[in-house]
């Protein structure tokens, strides 16, 4: 069994191992070829980054106290 | 007899419904103001999402994904509310298979990921509220919230293969932005002109 895969096929799962939507066979594979592969591993490392980034610049925003004694009232 | 049994256990059922609904507040703040890029909207759009929510909690099934349940409350009642009803696929530019790490490696002298530590908060927010709202909720449920595709797929109702290639769009569009305002701001230097 050959499990290499060519930086095209890493890439083109790139979006998929960076939200954990691969298998565990398939994520095992991207992993192996990124430990062997600077350029791909540069690559993934920036793609993640940038999820990261939006994450975090997005989820700073907490719900207003008043929304929440609001709501409150309604639920209880 | 069952009936007066029923009633507090209903009542005991409805409280810890209310109370887990509650621990979503921000998640869903988060995204209506996203949505709605309004702080009143947004909290119009919360507190109805859990008047609805409360009103049909006899569907919502114990255990299973309630911040995807709200989830889909709040787009539904957003589309309906905002767009009426109607969830026009807005085309992104196309941008080819323009990428910035690319972009950045063949053009800029600062290494690819200092790049993105420069880039402030506030701009971020920007690219994404400048995205079209089906762009806009992709981003924010997998990127933002960590919505799997398939939850994510549930939630807007589309396929997973759509999803997919909505978020690639949208994040190629996100990084164009960024690119343009990191050129605009000088985090990157402008390019060598031809």
């Amino acid at each position: 069994m050959n499990g290499n895969l060519s930086c095209d096929e890493c890439m083109e799962r790139l979006d998929e191992f960076v939200d954990r939507e691969l298998t565990d066979a398939e994520i095992r594979e991207v992993r192996l070829h990124l430990e062997f592969c600077p350029p791909c591993e540069e690559r993934y490392r920036f793609q993640a980054g940038f999820k990261r980034l939006v994450k975090v610049c997005c989820e700073q925003d907490k719900a207003p106290a008043a929304l929440r004694e609001k709501l409150q009232k309604i639920l209880f | 007899m069952t009936t007066l049994v029923a009633v507090p256990d209903q009542r005991t059922d409805s409280a810890a419904f209310s109370e887990e609904a509650l621990t979503h507040l921000d998640t869903l703040y988060r995204g209506a103001l996203r949505l709605t890029r309004d702080p009143d909207r947004a909290q119009d759009l919360v507190q109805d999402t859990y008047v609805r929510a409360l009103r049909y909690q006899h569907s919502y099934q114990p255990g299973t994904n309630m911040k995807a349940w709200l989830f889909a409350i709040m787009r539904n009642l957003f589309w309906d509310r905002f767009k009426g009803g109607r969830q026009e696929d807005v085309s992104l530019d196309d941008l080819g298979d323009f990428a910035l790490y690319d972009t950045l490696k063949d053009t800029s002298a600062i290494p690819e990921t200092e790049v993105l530590d420069r880039i402030a908060a506030d701009e971020v927010v920007k690219a994404v509220e400048k995205l079209p709202p089906l762009h806009r909720e992709v981003v924010l449920l997998v990127d933002v919230e960590g919505f799997s595709y398939k939850d994510a797929a549930q939630v807007i109702g589309i396929p997973i293969g759509t999803v997919m290639s909505r978020l690639h769009r949208a994040r190629q569009q996100l990084q164009k932005q960024l690119y343009d305002y990191a050129l605009e701001s000088g985090i990157v230097p402008a390019e060598r002109s031809a």
